[in-house]
């Protein structure tokens, strides 16, 4: 026991007094699920309290266009800020540049009668939108098809009220074909095992993405550490002490899986607590500690075998540092870290597959996003752990072999 | 130049000798390290282990200690095989390496009590033998301070502190002063010194520093192209004679001549050198005889080599080893 909290203790005071360790376990990961938690709230959360702001000009004096905007704004998806109707269109583009709108909607003089008129016609377009060409093609089509959708609603409202008369000559209900048009699409979201979870938040996406990017990036102060032990002669005289391999090794893992679960901890506190602070929505956790427990323990063990592994490979700590975090960024990119996987095409969500932070992270989201339990994170949590023993075996074979040629 | 076993009857005690090694031997990648080494240390003795560059010190040291693992040979320390025993071989042993083998971000107390608790030390115990260790390096004032604010001399002491946490019976030294001031140096060999002469405590010793060596050692053994090329007790060696020097004033060329057609005699600008073997009174009177109808001044007759130092270059050749 003695020898236990002892190694603990020197591997937390070694980490504890290494600025850059401390730096890029604990300080990035907060930075950035700050960061990131803000910034892609708009994103993630256009469904509930956010609002796409539109700049609008209204110059239709007929109530068409006053239905058209109300219809629109109950979608709760768009706000509408109305300018002076004289309004030049250039004098828009200009507010939208000054005033950092991204839309501007300007509803033609003809917009109510094109409504009335049966059929429409090609030839009047009587809205026409301004769009900032850095806004991505899928936020654009959002209000685009909101626009056409509700425009085309409203014409066949108007429609049916035109052969009003007949259709009750007929015997039809009116009513009852005008809800018709609504909407044939029923939205439901999917939750593993049935179970109903809050609405996915960005920040829901991003304090697993980054807890499990900044675990891998243990590898800087256990090769930091590994290396200066070889380096200096401590790992020769730790083995002339009776310390057997499998101690060494277990004296690593150990602290740095409780570095890691401290990690997972602050992580976690700071979507819950902070966050919200900022203007942020809190994280939710879920319903099983013990599916979060061990899908945090698996991905710790694969990120400190893979640490191990690059340790005993390098042979300076500037070459572990830069191997271990161009591989990080690289693991992180592909695994859905950094631009979340469904936003990716489809080979490219494929090859995500191949980087095991990609398990980590669908382990968690499963913990947090889907209500799972152990069981459902059991195929990331396993594929994790295999990995990592494959890697710890190699970090084992290659320190044999360096301990006879040393 | 291997020395025979008659060179080994001036070892320093008649004691059963604690290490014992016997046809050793290592190779790296086909590269023979240790080459049929055979040496023994006597318990409670100092040896001093010279040798260049390369020549095998450390891998010798790492084997006795368990690092790293022979090829063939024997050993037996303190009577135990460490093919079987390796575990009680360590138990009883403490390394010093020559690099700083220990923690700079931690404290001195901090490394010490790390190191300490992995030889199974704990509580009252654990905290005797740190305050001990502490006074031998004399570091009472800067224990608790971050190792990497040390001077050189404090590290060395402290590398050196780490080594006695366990009361080894044998210490393994490797270079242990290497970049110290002179106060520091002086201060690690009378410790040393001290440990050897209060606890019987058996030391193996590699230094570079040949006059350490003559210091603190009571056998030396020399080691080259990882093979022992001499072993022996400290005054044997620096009194012992493979050759003569008689110094000279002004030779003719007459007289070296005459000189270089003698057997077993090398003739210098400043004298000639006459080989002790079973012919020494011989080539003496020969070599005086010349002197004498030659009319040339004999300065001096210098016997044995005069330091260590200059045996140890004659032994290992003065080329530089940093280009093998």
């Amino acid at each position: 026991m003695s020898k236990i909290r002892y190694t603990l203790k020197k591997e937390f005071l070694l980490i504890i007094r290494d600025i850059h360790a401390v730096t890029v376990l604990f300080v990035m990961p907060a930075v950035f699920i700050m960061i990131m938690s803000l910034a892609m709230r708009d994103l993630f959360e256009l469904h509930n309290t956010v609002h796409i702001d539109v700049l609008t000009v209204n110059r239709d004096e007929g109530k068409e266009s006053k239905v058209f905007l109300k219809a629109i704004e109950e979608l709760r998806t768009f706000k509408f800020h109305l300018l002076d109707k004289d309004i030049a269109t250039e004098k828009v583009k200009e507010q939208m540049h000054s005033r950092d709108f991204k839309f501007a909607l300007v509803i033609e003089e003809n917009f109510s009668a094109s409504v009335g008129k049966k059929g429409g016609g090609a030839d009047q377009k009587p809205l026409e939108l301004l769009v900032d060409p850095s806004v991505n093609v899928q936020t654009q089509l959002v209000l685009k098809s909101a626009l056409d959708g509700k425009l085309a609603k409203q014409k066949a409202d108007a429609f049916i009220d035109s052969i009003g008369g007949f259709l009750d000559s007929a015997g039809i209900d009116r009513k009852k074909l005008q809800e018709a048009e609504e909407s044939r699409i029923k939205v439901s979201y999917v939750h593993k095992g049935g179970r109903y979870v809050k609405f996915p938040s960005a920040v829901q996406q991003s304090v697993p993405a980054w807890l499990v990017f900044s675990m891998f990036f243990i590898v800087i102060p256990i090769s930091n550490t590994f290396i200066s032990e070889r380096g200096q002669g401590t790992l020769m005289r730790l083995k002339s002490m009776n310390v057997s391999q499998f101690s060494l090794i277990l004296g690593k893992m150990v602290p740095y899986l409780l570095i890691n679960a401290i990690q997972v901890v602050i992580m976690i506190a700071i979507g819950v607590h902070v966050v919200p602070l900022f203007g942020g929505t809190a994280l939710t956790l879920g319903v099983s500690l013990a599916g979060l427990i061990l899908i945090a323990a698996t991905v710790s063990f694969n990120a400190i075998s893979l640490a191990l592994l690059i340790a005993s490979v390098a042979r300076t700590t500037e070459q572990a540092t830069t191997i271990g975090g161009v591989l990080n960024i690289i693991f992180g990119a592909l695994g859905g870290i950094m631009v979340p996987k469904f936003v990716m095409p489809g080979f490219m969500q494929d090859l995500a597959n191949l980087s095991p932070m990609s398990w980590g992270l669908e382990g968690f989201l499963d913990i947090f996003l889907r209500s799972g339990g152990v069981s459902d994170v059991l195929p990331e949590s396993l594929a994790l752990f295999i990995f990592g023993a494959i890697m710890l075996t190699l970090t084992v074979v290659l320190l044999r072999r360096q301990r006879e040629v040393q | 130049m291997v020395i025979k076993d008659s060179y080994r009857d001036g070892l320093s005690s008649n004691g059963a000798p604690l290490i014992e090694i016997k046809h050793l031997c290592k190779s790296y990648n086909g590269k023979s390290v240790l080459d049929n080494v055979n040496l023994s240390v006597t318990r409670g003795s100092i040896l001093g282990l010279l040798g260049p560059n390369g020549a095998g010190k450390t891998t010798l040291i790492s084997i006795l200690t368990g690092v790293i693992g022979k090829d063939s040979g024997n050993i037996t320390v303190n009577g135990l095989d460490p093919d079987r025993e390796l575990g009680r071989i360590q138990s009883i042993g403490s390394y010093v390496p020559q690099t700083l083998a220990f923690y700079p971000r931690l404290s001195a107390c901090e490394n010490l009590e790390y190191f300490g608790s992995l030889w199974g030390l704990k509580g009252k115990k654990l905290k005797e033998r740190m305050e001990f260790c502490i006074d031998v390096g004399s570091m009472q004032s800067f224990a608790n301070k971050r190792v990497d604010k040390f001077s050189g001399g404090m590290k060395r002491r402290l590398n050196l502190a780490i080594g006695l946490l366990n009361e080894p019976e044998i210490l393994y030294l490797d270079e242990p002063t290497v970049g110290v001031d002179a106060q520091s140096r002086n201060y690690i060999l009378e410790t040393i010194r001290k440990i050897n002469r209060e606890r019987k405590t058996t030391i193996i010793y590699t230094s570079h520093y040949m006059d350490e060596i003559e210091q603190v050692s009571d056998d030396i053994a020399v080691i080259d192209h990882g093979k022992i090329i001499l072993h022996d007790g400290k005054q044997a060696i620096l009194t012992r004679t493979e050759a003569v020097f008689i110094s000279v004033g002004q030779m003719g060329e007459a007289a070296v001549k005459e000189l270089q057609h003698l057997e077993g005699i090398e003739v210098e600008k400043e004298g000639v050198h006459v080989t002790r073997d079973g012919r020494f009174s011989e080539k003496m009177a020969a070599v005086f005889t010349v002197f004498q109808d030659h009319g040339v001044w004999v300065k001096n007759v210098v016997f044995g080599h005069g330091t260590l130092e200059e045996l140890f270059l004659k032994l290992t050749n003065r080329r530089l080893r940093d280009e093998d």
